[in-house]
């Protein structure tokens, strides 16, 4: 490799990054943290004064004078995690069958069925929400053709349900489970798979001895690709959501743009910051472990 | 997979799969040529109207109170536009400047922070959007800066240029580094085994991330929902707040050119990249 000593290119290549990234992007973090530990000020500011509150509300050490604990907050939060949890069961079961498919067809297929994957990628996904929002209605496609054929005499309602924020959000992320899944999926090795079968292994303890253990890189990477902005997402709750379907997403966004109670939604940030941190960490000790095991 | 009943039925959940991800697509296209502007689900017949409409075509002095409303919006609809192609024009410029340095400089570099910097560049892409969104917004507010078309651009570049890296990267890991150890070798200073060696054999790359970062850039709604005024906004925050009114057939319009333009992208990328392998 053409590795070279420390110079001044180097310098002029590394510091529009480090400035750029460390002012605009370490720095709003660490607001962030700084803010979730103010005081609010009466009208949308803050003062400048330490108030442990933020965090009560939430975990319930709250005074009771200035802020009262409300349970709610943490039950969003569960929520949350298991909307995000669901996303990403439901995309695994529709990925993986779909990326074995597409990994067996003749070459040329191959490359429409990746081209139609990737291209939703290209278009906009207030689009394709939009798209459900016509769907679901009660006065909408699914129900106009349901009742039409006289499956179901009552309009279902679908929107505005917790079923409907999963259904848009597996819509919109299968296609980050999709890529990862379908490279570990094509580079399994078949040599493997027929061995396990010629040796009288069943489909089913094969697809569990070989081809699950081969393919877990891809599960894995989908997961944490397709998990992570699943669980702090607002906009998919925000359309297809009502108010049972409300995320912590949503709980951020109103304490800034409506309630403007900026030291609480930091603090509600906060959280949902240490959930992604702590996945990742605990999605790359993993997959070191994994790769240590098989070096 | 030599069982034909069991491929066939794999065959069948996949185009099922595949049926999932575009039918919804072909329902905003086909309800956009639909003339019924009270109830869109029960067809009346073909139209051009709400294309008419949004382009300007249709009178503009009605005393329908309603067709007035959507010109004005109109109106408006082109600004966001103009708008996002700008702010997604410079987002690319820069990300793809920054990037391509990093890039760089972590592939053909030793030094001690390799490691973190490769770490820490991870970050601006898994962080959610909205923790950003919120940083950025309460930053910009206490430094005093104005929120506008600035304030977007710089909080489409925290992520975008993660991006331009990753893309740029893979590209330099694919290269010969013995071509710029020749240069070097003849006796070509380090910037200009640069410019004249590394730079034209990472065209392609480059291009790529700046076409990814064009594209998401147009399409962000979260980060700038919380980083724009309230006069600079962008498409997708201006259709954001049409489909919180409620549904409307403009709006299938909207989103029909939107879905086309799309394509188009999308299959100007697929080409670009076959082209390169020619």
């Amino acid at each position: 490799m053409a590795m070279r000593r420390q110079t001044a290119v180097l310098t002029a290549l590394l510091s529009p990054v480090t400035l750029f990234l460390g002012v605009f992007f370490l720095l709003p973090l660490l607001i962030i943290a700084v803010f979730s530990f103010l005081t609010p000020g009466l009208y949308g500011g803050v003062e400048w004064a330490f108030y442990p509150w933020n965090y009560g509300r939430i975990f319930g050490w709250a005074d009771g004078i200035m802020e009262i604990y409300e349970p709610i907050y943490l039950q969003i939060m569960a929520r949350s995690l298991g909307f995000a949890a669901m996303t990403v069961v439901l995309c695994l079961l529709l990925c993986y069958p779909v990326a074995f498919w597409v990994s067996r067809l003749p070459a040329r297929w191959r490359l429409l069925f990746l081209f139609l994957i990737t291209l939703p990628f290209f278009s906009s996904l207030i689009v394709r929400l939009y798209a459900w929002l016509l769907i679901l209605k009660p006065s909408g496609l699914l129900n106009t053709v349901l009742l039409g054929i006289g499956v179901i005499s009552e309009p279902l309602e679908i929107l505005y349900t917790p079923a409907a924020v999963v259904l848009g959000m597996v819509y919109v992320m299968v296609p980050f489970m999709f890529l990862p899944l379908f490279s570990s999926i094509d580079n399994l090795d078949r040599a493997l798979v027929e061995a396990s079968m010629d040796l009288g292994a069943t489909r089913f303890q094969t697809f569990i001895k070989v081809i699950l253990p081969q393919t877990l890189p891809g599960i894995l990477g989908g997961a944490v690709i397709v998990f992570i902005p699943s669980v702090g997402n607002f906009i998919v709750p925000d359309v297809l959501g009502g108010a049972k379907g409300l995320m912590i997403g949503n709980l951020v966004e109103q304490q800034f743009l409506s309630a403007r109670n900026w030291p609480f939604g930091s603090a509600l940030s906060m959280i949902v910051m240490a959930v992604v941190l702590t996945v990742l960490l605990t999605s790359i000790t993993f997959a070191k472990r994994k790769g240590g095991q098989n070096a | 997979m030599r069982n034909p009943i069991g491929w066939a039925a794999l065959t069948a959940f996949s185009l099922g799969f595949f049926l999932f991800i575009y039918a919804p697509l072909l329902v905003i296209i086909g309800y956009s040529f639909n003339s019924n502007p009270v109830n869109m689900m029960i067809w009346e017949h073909f139209t051009l109207d709400w294309y008419r409409g949004l382009l300007g075509l249709a009178e503009r002095v009605s005393d329908n109170n309603n067709r007035a409303a959507y010109i004005e919006s109109t109106d408006q609809m082109f600004k966001a536009l103009r708008i996002s192609l700008t702010v997604a024009g410079c987002t690319t410029a820069i990300s793809t400047v920054i990037g391509t340095a990093t890039a760089i400089a972590l592939s053909r570099y030793k030094f001690a922070a390799k490691g973190f910097y490769n770490g820490f560049l991870m970050l601006p892409m898994m962080m959610p959007d909205i923790v950003l969104g919120i940083g950025l917004l309460i930053f910009f507010v206490t430094i005093g800066m104005q929120l506008s078309l600035l304030t977007i651009i710089i909080g489409h570049c925290t992520f975008l240029t993660s991006y331009v890296f990753i893309i740029v990267q893979a590209r330099i890991a694919g290269l010969d580094p013995a071509l710029e150890e020749a240069s070097a070798d003849l006796g070509a200073s380090e910037w200009l085994t640069l410019r004249k060696v590394l730079l034209p054999q990472l065209a392609p790359g480059i291009l790529g991330g700046a076409l990814l970062a064009f594209v998401i850039s147009m399409d962000d709604l979260v980060i700038t929902y919380f980083v724009a005024g309230t006069d600079s906004t962008t498409l997708p925050v201006f259709i954001f707040g049409m489909v919180r009114r409620g549904v409307k057939p403009e709006i299938n319009a909207i989103a029909t050119m939107m879905i086309v333009a799309s394509v188009i992208i999308a299959a100007l990328g697929l080409w670009l990249r076959s082209r390169k392998t020619d």
